[in-house]
């Protein structure tokens, strides 16, 4: 089974989404031990479309199914641009702190806490979907990064 | 919810979810600390990068001024979370217990 829902591209709907998500793990049974991966995954990558999309108003869709031992979750964007997120390069955590900047951590933290994350861009439509998938299996970690892929 | 308030010399307590909506908040109340400062995050239940950019800048400025932040309480899931992002080598993390 899937739910869904549509929230406005505010960062005024990160509670609603965290709700959501809660209910959503409830319903279809999902071990609440994956919520803080799911949750940081959607919240950053909703805040994404939130920020840099210009030209999108309708809003963002969410969608989340129980799978096997986890969830798969996706975001579906309308009337906006390309941007592949599993394209964005790794930031370099090696350097030290006079060096470190603040920013591009979000797309390099998930990549290594989800197991899988796919992009999808329809150029007739606009329309992009993100997909991704968290189970109670190893994530890759400090050192790894989930399985990516486009469409 | 979100919150962020002095407690016992030298200590900051937060507690509840540091997300994009919370960061500006919780950067402002941090630029007001000086010197060596420990933030209790033993009530700290979630951080996005957009709370992970709050730490840092304070770190880099408490530092350039001889000081530092300090993590103290720190959940199994922020344990990760700064470890993946290379925080463990920038800040004194002690972990919850």
């Amino acid at each position: 089974m899937t739910t869904e829902r549509a929230f406005k591209r505010s960062f005024d709907a990160l509670p609603a989404i965290v709700a959501f998500t809660a209910d959503s793990f409830a319903r279809e049974g999902v071990d609440p031990a994956l919520q803080p991966a799911v949750d940081f995954a959607l919240e950053e990558l909703f805040t994404n479309m939130v920020k840099y999309s210009r030209t999108g108003k309708a809003e963002v869709r969410i969608e989340m199914t129980g799978i096997a031992d986890g969830v798969e979750v996706s975001l579906t964007d309308f009337d906006v641009d390309p941007f592949d997120v599993t394209r964005a390069p790794d930031v370099d955590t090696s350097l030290p702190l006079e060096a470190r900047r603040p920013g591009g951590l979000g797309l390099h933290l998930i990549r290594r806490m989800l197991d899988s994350i796919d992009y999808e861009y329809e150029k007739d439509r606009r329309q992009s979907r993100i997909t991704f998938r968290k189970t109670s299996g190893e994530s890759p970690g400090r050192h790894g990064a989930a399985e990516t892929g486009r469409k | 919810m979100f919150a962020i308030e002095s407690g016992p010399a030298g200590v900051v307590v937060a507690r509840g979810r540091l997300d994009a909506a919370q960061a500006a908040a919780a950067q402002a109340f941090l630029d007001a600390v000086e010197g060596v400062v420990t933030l209790d995050c033993s009530g700290l239940e979630y951080i996005s990068s957009a709370g992970l950019g709050v730490l840092l800048k304070t770190q880099k400025r408490l530092v350039a001024a001889g000081g530092k932040l300090r993590l103290a309480g720190v959940n199994r899931h922020l344990q990760d979370i700064f470890a993946y992002s290379g925080f463990d080598q920038l800040f004194e993390i002690e972990p919850a217990p």
